[in-house]
């Protein structure tokens, strides 16, 4: 399911915005590789670590990894909003411990989940956003500041509502959201309702640009195509062949759809580029900076904050140490999927790339038994090595 | 005759698709200064980037002589060392380092042990400004609390004290202030006694015939014509070699009838942040009339910027006053107001407050107006309307782009200009205020504009044109205010208004307010 996120963004008819266009005669391979670079580290990695394991390329472990991956993954779709106005939350990973924390406190209350988890994303992701949003738009204060202090207040008070102790959830309900699965053949249906809206998009895109002028451009085509046959085929197999699709990877699919669907085709999305491409020029321009800067704040906030009841509820309890670090590796992605740190330029579909990458990364390495000392090294150098290929790529 | 320093043969640049530079030829003698002209894109600044050594030997063909030799610097150090300094439009000084530290940037005095001999530093630069007779600022004086001409002396100074017998001037006086401009052609004048060879880069005719020597003009990267010698040629035909045709009508200017009252100006104050207490535009009152362009003058900091952009709502804090609109006092607490009420302002600045370099022509024209080519509520982009839309502004401003997803970041700049212009046209605007319009770019482009005007005003938008070139300022406008230190000091009727006259109110030599 994750992948058809990734390659429908690849056809999405914004992803010239932030992507580095075709350089035309020069040597075709190399600029595909340019152009491809993530998407094509990402293959590599899952056909060698295919290789060196039999029980990676399965069913059921790659159903798996995409469940770990939404986690992660739907905090960076708001990473990259927030890094698109060059700004930067530090707080989610404790924003995800502590709507943990509050939504199971709420459960245990006695409230009924359809209760508890709107009030936690309004309390704790409303509530934290607006106020990061208010310092940083109201006063100029650095976000990473703000939000580095954010990163400890949350914290504190995850650990003050639960007393430093894991809390259990009874309710039967509330473990769904983030471990049950849509049975197989449902699956089946809704991936197929999706291959046919993707054959559509690209066939009215491709119809579109006729209509307007623009040239199609070939090998973009045929790689979106391929990237989409690809990534379906591997959806239809692994869902399909293990339990379904499961609920938190629904649920990102969707939440990456309308990030790539807002950045690329709303006002709110071109102001995004804007402000983060030149913020005075966006004033001038009488682009609200206030309000869309508390917006993406806000979207983030509650972003993580689902992502925290997610891992709740597929933990069935919560404890105040969930997501420390979190916002690294959503940082990580966003940067990993090719948007700029500076502003300005980047897209939701490299962020889902990026948070795929390291989730295969993850998931590869647990499985070879690589220590997870070494993995944090390994992790800490790819992304260092991302981030120079996009800055050497951009020099040119 | 004075010795051939510098001697360009042949030079030949090319980037991807684009021959940048075609067979430039000229050669610059010692003690002289050779104007260099041509319009934004003629390849002056590419040129200059091959003499400086930025562009290395062999990504350009051709040779370059100093004094006679062969020279193919390898990097920007050996141009350097030829004795060559380039002073560029954008100084490059340490804002948060003395004048002395910046002229012997990396060049310190040093004892044995590593440490900076300051008593030598300042007294060598105290040397050097003594050389040039100035006596204004001192070395131990911040860069960033000198003015700009003075941060531009510093650029000399440094490029003196490399012992530079070529001096390259990038457009230097396009943000000096009169009397910095006369302070900077001292200092040429006693250059050329001291027998520097200076290139002047400049678009400012006037200029040009008070200091230059000689001339030579590039247009598509080629040189037109000879070098030429200021006396045996006139300003036209320079604009003739820039241009490479006849500008008929430099001022199309139409005459129409003054409509009613549309935009009134109240006691508007701005106040200065960095020095409370003091006022950037203080207590300005006038109206703007429908059927006229209103023009705004007067001396580079006198306040012009601070009275468009206080009226646009951009400092919401420190400005005081009413703002009326066909007599309905507007509430513009930000530029997003301002728009909404129906005012526009093309900045000053079009790349620090006007473009999105990195986005699209389509981009930059509809940012400012996206309900136009959006659903009301979800705010969900028509593509194909706003194609059109776009596609249409493009064809009737003539901006020279293969596609209207081309970044606008890679147009020259009076297609830029046009951009930003199709930008403000799309907010319909009722009141249309722009702040130097024609700054930095090519002769053909700036008549395009004024006919732009013209067209405006004639579908009754109100016009107001800051400028700081007097001749597009008499040329165009119907009616002058001219600004002195943030006061309104006078207001002409276009008949009356001369040169001279506006000068003296700008400069504060002419008190109080003509009728």
């Amino acid at each position: 399911m994750t992948d058809e996120s990734n390659s429908a963004s690849l056809t999405q008819p914004g992803a010239s915005l932030g992507g580095g266009g075709s350089t035309g005669k020069e040597n075709h391979i190399l600029s595909f590789i340019k152009d491809n670079a993530t998407l094509i580290a990402l293959f590599a990695l899952v056909i060698a670590f295919s290789f060196a394991d039999d029980a990676f390329f399965t069913a059921r472990n790659l159903s798996n990894l995409s469940r770990q991956v939404t986690i992660i993954g739907i905090i960076a779709v708001g990473m990259t909003m927030v890094i698109l106005i060059a700004g930067i939350d530090l707080s989610v990973g404790s924003v995800v411990g502590l709507s943990a924390v509050v939504c199971t406190l709420l459960l245990q209350a006695g409230l009924s989940v359809w209760v508890a988890i709107p009030l936690t994303l309004l309390i704790v992701g409303g509530g934290i956003g607006l106020w990061n949003g208010y310092w940083v738009a109201k006063f100029n204060i650095p976000p990473f500041i703000i939000t580095l202090g954010m990163l400890t207040i949350a914290r504190g008070l995850a650990l003050t509502l639960s007393g430093g102790s894991a809390i259990p959830v009874t309710d039967s309900v509330f473990p769904i959201f983030g471990g049950a699965y849509i049975p197989p053949m449902a699956s089946g249906v809704v991936l197929g309702v999706f291959v046919i809206l993707s054959v559509f998009s690209v066939f009215r895109q491709v119809q579109q640009n006729r209509q307007y002028g623009i040239a199609v451009n070939k090998r973009e085509l045929i790689t979106n195509a391929l990237v989409l046959i690809g990534g379906f085929a591997l959806a239809f197999y692994v869902f399909t062949g293990y339990r379904g699709i499961p609920m938190p990877v629904a649920i990102f699919a969707f939440i990456a759809f309308a990030g790539v669907y807002i950045l690329n085709n709303t006002r709110f999305g071109r102001r995004l580029y804007a402000l983060g491409g030149n913020e005075d020029a966006a004033r001038l321009s009488g682009i609200n900076v206030f309000k869309t800067k508390m917006t993406v704040y806000t979207t983030i906030s509650v972003l993580a904050a689902l992502s925290g009841i997610l891992l709740a509820s597929r933990l069935n309890g919560a404890s105040p140490n969930l997501g420390i670090m979190f916002e690294l590796d959503a940082i990580a992605a966003v940067v990993i999927g090719g948007t700029s740190l500076a502003g300005g330029s980047g897209r939701v579909g490299g962020t889902v790339i990026g948070a795929l990458l390291i989730g295969v990364l993850n998931n590869g390495m647990s499985l070879l038994g690589v220590v997870t000392f070494y993995q944090l090294i390994i992790k800490g150098l790819i992304i260092i090595l991302a981030v120079w290929f996009d800055v050497i790529q951009k020099r040119k | 005759m004075s010795e051939v320093v510098l001697k360009m043969h042949n030079i030949i640049k090319d980037f991807p698709g684009v021959r940048a530079l075609n067979n430039v030829n000229f050669e610059a003698r010692s003690g002289e200064l050779l104007a260099l002209m041509g319009e934004n894109g003629a390849g002056k600044s590419t040129l200059m980037k091959v003499l400086s050594g930025v562009w290395p030997y062999p990504t350009y063909e051709g040779d370059i002589y100093i004094k006679g030799d062969r020279k193919r610097f390898a990097n920007t150090k050996e141009a350097e060392d030829a004795g060559i300094a380039i002073i560029y439009q954008e100084l490059n000084l340490i804002p948060g380092l003395t004048v002395a530290e910046n002229i012997f940037l990396d060049r310190q005095f040093v004892d044995r042990f590593g440490k900076i001999d300051w008593q030598r530093t300042y007294s060598e630069a105290q040397k050097l400004l003594d050389d040039l007779g100035i006596t204004d600022f001192k070395p131990t004086d911040m860069v960033q609390n000198i003015t700009v001409g003075k941060q531009q002396m510093v650029e000399i100074a440094k490029a003196l004290s490399i012992n530079a017998e070529i001096l390259v001037l990038d457009e230097p006086t396009s943000a000096l202030t009169d009397k910095e401009v006369k302070d900077l052609f001292r200092i040429i004048r006693k250059l050329k006694n001291d027998n520097v060879c200076m290139c002047y880069i400049s678009h400012k005719m006037e200029e040009i015939e008070q200091i230059a020597d000689r001339v030579v003009v590039l247009r598509d990267g080629q040189t037109i014509g000879d070098v030429t010698p200021i006396g045996d040629i006139t300003l036209d035909q320079i604009i003739v070699r820039m241009v490479g045709r006849d500008i008929k009508d430099m001022f199309p200017k139409k005459q129409m009838e003054r409509g009613a009252a549309s935009l009134e100006v109240k006691n508007l104050s701005v106040s200065n942040p960095d020095v409370p207490g003091t006022y950037k535009v203080k207590n300005a009152s006038f109206t703007a009339y429908k059927g006229e362009i209103l023009g705004i003058s007067g001396l580079m900091g006198a306040g012009r910027t601070e009275l468009v952009e206080g009226i646009f709502g951009a400092y919401p804090q420190q400005s005081t006053g009413e703002v009326l609109l066909n007599g309905v006092k507007l509430d513009i607490k930000s530029p997003k107001d301002a728009i909404d009420s129906g005012i526009a302002l093309l900045t000053e600045d079009r790349k620090a407050l006007g473009l999105f370099l990195n986005e699209s022509i389509s981009f930059n024209t509809t940012i400012s107006s996206l309900e136009t080519v959006s659903s009301k509520i979800l705010g969900i982009i028509n593509e194909s309307k706003e194609r059109q839309i776009v596609g249409e502004y493009v064809r009737q401003l003539g901006v020279k782009t293969p596609s209207i997803d081309t970044l606008i970041g890679t147009l020259s700049g009076g297609n830029q200009q046009k951009v930003v212009l199709g930008k403000w046209l799309n907010s319909k605007p009722e009141v249309f205020i722009l702040d130097e319009p024609t700054r930095g770019i090519d002769i053909g482009a700036k008549v395009e504009i004024y006919k732009l005007l013209n067209y405006l005003v004639d579908q009754g938008v109100t016009v107001i044109m800051i400028s700081s070139e007097l001749p597009e300022i008499l040329g165009m406008c119907d009616r002058i205010l001219v600004l002195c230190d943030g006061v309104i000091v006078s207001d002409f009727e276009r008949n009356k208004a001369k040169k001279e006259t506006i000068m003296a109110y700008a400069t504060g030599s002419a008190k109080g307010r003509a009728k």
